[in-house]
């Protein structure tokens, strides 16, 4: 295990003290971003940056609706047992970790990080008059306004109301396109799914004659506006990405290789580097928790990726000694159906435990566990309002107390965070 | 927010049509002053023979199809506007004999269906039968002896996948051969809406099934087509329309029937989801034939959308279709894809009108949004951020080329840049518009282009449809070694090699590595040959003798909004210098090379994306 390059791991405050130049990150960087990098910094040491501006979000996308009831097992609960005949998970193999509640055999990552009191689990997570829409139900969580039209994203809006407004890439997010979590109408989130994208390929003169077309001229065409805007951040960001990328050596494991443990590496890396981001969003893609059918095998697969690289990347935070200022939020769009289906699987459902990890965190239970008879058409009625949790990270962690504002509507903080 | 985005873009174009005296807008050849056609948004009443013009059938070649040559373009405005636009619309009129059709490889063999849903049923059957995918165990005491089973099984997916991307390639090859380009367009359109994906449906012949209904409805009647679709057996597994069954219905079918299909979310009732689903237990498929299950249909009472009714499948469609709403949702996600972004509120009346009246028929709403003045207005032209699928395409079509080049490979850069064919990202299809781009795919799109314009040549191209991955590539090095099998496929590269031979019932990795290699033995390969075009005889055709005129024309060519004036000098500069002078009378091969770099340049544009 080499961790002599760990001495040379810039801390967040030396980046905002001496910017991209002191680090020697600025050297080849155009004139334009150095100069604006510095005095980025510069506003984010007098304190432009919101209240902690130390820490850091990051936030966990399950896609497709994560089944719940055998993510956190009712494992003295005859009911489930009942209705899941076939898949449930048994008593003796679910990893008990309170009187009632086991987590799935897959989720040793969170067992160890359970027992060292760094995950709370919130039960029963949910919005009323829920949608078994992947897209609508996903689009309210992205939004943070059920049911409301909102468009943009509750992330963005964050954003929009925490960072400077000459912060830049205050948010990033990992992934081929852009969630809608992320739309904000200030920061333009960085989103990139490989590094090694944020590249132009070209000869010096080509290359030299692109960075010379006009990216600030006005125009009256919104969507070309749009465009220039993108391909401005674009050009101010790709090499300070590709750098802390290629220079990020771990010796931490998260896991089996792609999906949200690449991700979750490309997080340690820009965090490493001293990105001044402040929320960092990742998914597991492709719609993968979607479990209609013969899901044992499957779903043991997706929860011990999860739980291993959200693991591994709380160690690795550990290592490069930025433990404390991260915290993570794990949700998905929905549960699934109490009972299980004629093929093994399960179908759309409601409310769904979520997840904080993190050393702020105070571990334990969150939140009422849901009845399995008292059910809303076989669905669980939800017993905490997720919108309770984005206001839990957003002023007990993040230290912004406006939460109001940003989530239309009064939340009560869960008292997650020591 | 839609309303106030609404009035800046609408504030927008105001000050826009202000400065349209100072004529800094669209070319002026031949057409209309931007002042009318900013006043064109909304309106779908037709342009008249003076307003058409080269720029408008440009607009028209691009939207409807895939864009084309100035002499392509030139052809259609030749003509008058409606007979370009049932040029357009009538497409059945046009020989595409020429097409080629699918050469299939031949990958499946009697006994691999139905094709296990995982590598543990495959290995369940083998155990309790014997054989399985067509293959026999090997007899009792035999080390391994149920290898052969798995081999098969990974043999299928892997297969299935190379196979699906040379149906992917052959349909890019399409886009670009055609001389029907809206009737790729529309398949293109239906493939998004009804979308499918390999991932789950793992058989390249129900997508290619699949892509021929899409086509063969394309601009047909949406009833035909919706109900191809619901009996389609790629959509049948995508949707788990298997497990639909009367004891126990299955909501994902008629869930996005209704969501996504034909009514959009906020129009119906979960009851009207259950209902609708019981309707359409029992429809499956066998391997590639549609077909009733009657012992699992529920041909019991339903009550759907305020009707109560024994109703099977076909008559839930009835009903959907006499919605009001599914002739709007239908229609204005057609004009989306075809026009803008948010259509108002009396649009979206006027075409799902058109399109009601014509009970469902697609050429009518099409030949109607072909021939508005909405259609050609500033609100619209240039105004839509090209897809992956569409860039490259079109590219391609713009340079001149009869076939879509094979290097570089266009599933591996579509995929890249966000979209893959065959392979949309889950049952919604691809969000598109702004959603294209972030700070990645915008440079990655760049670097797709130069690709093209800058191809490896074959030798280092060689052949990424052969690749084995890291993992068997290892397994391969070691088995040539002379190692035994669990030595070749332990992991990692510390421990023994000494290991004795394991007595077990089969071997995983090895089999994932046997699956590589039977599929590449058995798949057809991918002739590898980079696009041939010449830059220097297209501006030399044009009558382009300087730098400026040079740039002009490839402006024009590729361009649906021109450069601002000072990007276009750098790029006179940038060719004047490469050349040595801003005349162009240069060794050809120089020349060529110029050009491709002022292109690539060119194509790099924020203007570029905008279709």
């Amino acid at each position: 295990m080499d961790l002599r390059h760990l001495a040379r791991i810039p801390r967040r405050r030396d980046f905002l003290r001496q910017g991209l130049n002191g680090l020697g990150i600025g050297i080849g960087l155009p004139a334009l971003l150095r100069s604006t990098s510095n005095a980025l910094a510069a506003d984010a040491l007098d304190g432009g940056s919101g209240s902690n501006p130390e820490r850091i979000l990051v936030v966990v996308e399950l896609t497709g609706g994560n089944d719940g009831l055998n993510t956190v097992v009712p494992y003295r609960n005859d009911e489930y047992y009942r209705v899941r005949p076939r898949i449930g998970i048994r008593k003796d193999d679910a990893i008990a970790i309170s009187d009632e509640a086991g987590l799935h055999p897959s989720l040793v990552g969170f067992e160890r990080l359970y027992k060292d009191g760094k995950l709370a689990v919130v039960e029963g997570c949910g919005y009323p008059d829920p949608s078994l829409s992947h897209f609508s139900s996903m689009s309210f969580w992205h939004t943070g306004v059920p049911n409301g039209g909102e468009t943009l994203g509750w992330v963005g809006r964050f954003a929009d109301a925490y960072a400077d407004a000459g912060i830049r890439n205050a948010v990033v997010n990992i992934g081929p396109s852009q969630s809608l979590a992320v739309r904000g109408n200030v920061h333009p989130p960085l989103v990139f799914a490989e590094p090694a994208q944020l590249r132009r390929e070209g000869s010096e003169t080509e290359k030299r004659s692109i960075a010379s077309l006009d990216l600030n001229a006005d125009s009256q065409n919104p969507t070309l506006a749009f465009l220039r805007s993108v391909a401005r951040n674009a050009a101010d960001s790709g090499a300070l990405v590709r750098d802390a990328w290629s220079s990020y050596r771990t010796p931490v494991d998260y896991g089996i290789a792609g999906g949200l443990s690449s991700d979750l590496r490309k997080v340690a890396a820009l965090i490493a580097a001293g990105l001044p981001t402040q929320v960092y969003y990742v998914a597991y893609r492709g719609n993968s928790f979607d479990t209609h059918v013969h899901q044992a095998d499957l779903h043991s697969r997706l929860l011990m990726y999860t739980a291993d690289a959200i693991r591994g990347f709380m160690v690795d935070m550990g290592r490069i000694g930025r433990a404390a200022d991260v915290a993570m939020m794990v949700f998905t769009e929905f549960g699934r159906r109490i009972e299980e289906n004629a093929s093994e699987g399960t179908d759309h459902g409601t409310a769904g435990p979520m997840f904080l990890v993190g050393d702020g965190v105070k571990g334990g239970f969150y939140g009422a566990t849901p009845s399995l008879t008292d059910t809303d058409a076989g669905n669980l009625k939800m017993t905490t309002d997720f919108r309770r949790v984005y206001a839990t990270m957003i002023s007990e962690w993040m230290g912004h107390t406006d939460t109001s504002s940003i989530l239309k509507g009064e939340f009560e903080p869960l008292g997650a965070f020591s | 927010m839609q309303s106030s985005y609404g009035q800046s873009h609408r504030r927008a174009w105001a000050i826009l049509a202000s400065l349209a005296a100072l004529s800094i807008c669209l070319p002026s050849h031949g057409a209309p002053k931007i002042e009318n056609t900013v006043a064109w948004a909304d309106d779908l009443s037709p342009v008249v023979e003076a307003d058409w013009s080269y720029e408008l059938a440009a607009h028209l070649l691009e939207r409807a199809g895939f864009g084309g040559t100035p002499e392509e373009i030139q052809a259609l405005s030749d003509m008058p506007v409606s007979e370009a636009v049932n040029r357009i619309v009538d497409y059945e009129a046009i020989d595409a004999s020429a097409l080629l059709d699918f050469e299939e490889s031949g990958l499946w063999d009697p006994g691999m269906d139905p094709f296990p849903p995982s590598r543990a049923e495959a290995v369940r059957i083998a155990r309790s039968e014997g054989q399985a995918l067509g293959v026999e165990v090997l007899s009792p005491g035999s080390s391994r002896r149920l290898q052969p089973v798995v081999d098969k099984f990974f043999y299928g997916l892997r297969a299935n996948v190379l196979e699906t991307r040379r149906v992917a390639l052959w349909w890019a090859d399409r886009m670009v051969a055609t001389p029907r380009p809206l009737e790729e367009k529309m398949t293109l359109f239906w493939h998004g809406h009804f979308a499918t994906s390999e991932t789950k449906v793992r058989d390249y012949r129900k997508l290619l099934l699949q892509n021929k209904t899409l086509r063969e409805h394309a601009t047909g009647n949406f009833r035909d087509l919706l109900l191809a679709v619901m009996r389609d057996p790629a959509m049948l597994v995508y949707l788990d329309n298997g497990q639909n069954v009367k004891d126990h219905p299955n909501e994902n079918f008629g869930r996005e029937l209704l969501e996504l299909f034909t009514m959009g979310v906020g129009n119906y009732t979960e009851h009207d989801i259950r209902e609708a689903s019981r309707a359409f237990t029992g429809w499956t498929n066998d391997v590639l034939e549609f077909r009733v299950d009657q012992d699992k249909h529920d041909d019991g009472m339903k009550e759907f959308l305020g009707k109560r009714g024994a109703f099977d499948g076909e008559e839930i469609v009835d009903i959907i279709l006499a919605q009001p709403v599914t002739a709007e949702f239908v229609s204005s996600k057609i004009y989306r894809f075809f026009v803008r972004e948010g259509p108002t509120a009396a649009t979206k009346t006027r075409l799902a009108n058109i399109f009601r009246e014509a009970e469902y028929e697609l050429k009518p709403l099409l030949r109607a949004i072909f021939l508005s003045r909405d259609f050609y207005s500033a609100h619209s032209v240039a105004t839509q951020i090209k897809s992956p699928v569409q860039l490259l395409a079109s590219t391609y079509r713009k340079l001149g080329l009869a076939r879509a080049p094979t290097i570089p490979d266009f599933n591996a850069q579509t995929r890249r840049l966000g979209q893959t064919l065959l392979y949309p990202p889950n049952v919604a299809g691809w969000s598109g518009g702004r959603t294209w781009i972030t700070p990645a795919t915008l440079l990655e799109r760049g670097n797709a282009v130069r690709e093209v314009l800058f191809p490896q040549d074959p030798e280092s191209f060689g052949h990424p449809d052969r690749h084995l991955p890291g993992i068997y590539e290892r397994v391969a090095q070691r088995l040539a070694q002379g190692m035994n099998i669990t030595n070749a496929t332990r992991s990692g590269d510390s421990g023994s090699s000494m290991l004795a031979d394991a007595d077990e019932e089969y071997n995983t990795r090895y089999g994932g590595y046997r699956g590589y290699v039977l599929a590449y033995e058995r798949i057809k390969l991918v002739p590898r040959q980079a696009a041939e075009f010449n830059l220097a005889a297209m501006v030399r055709d044009s009558g382009a003798e300087t730098a400026s005129e040079a740039v002009d024309h490839l402006m024009k060519r590729f361009l649906r909004t021109p450069l601002a004036a000072a990007d276009r000098d750098e790029l006179v500069n940038l060719l004047a210098k490469d050349v040595g002078s801003q005349s162009l009378v240069v060794d050809p091969t120089e020349l060529e090379t110029a050009l491709r770099s002022v292109l690539y340049v060119m194509l790099c544009s924020p203007e570029y994306q905008l279709g």
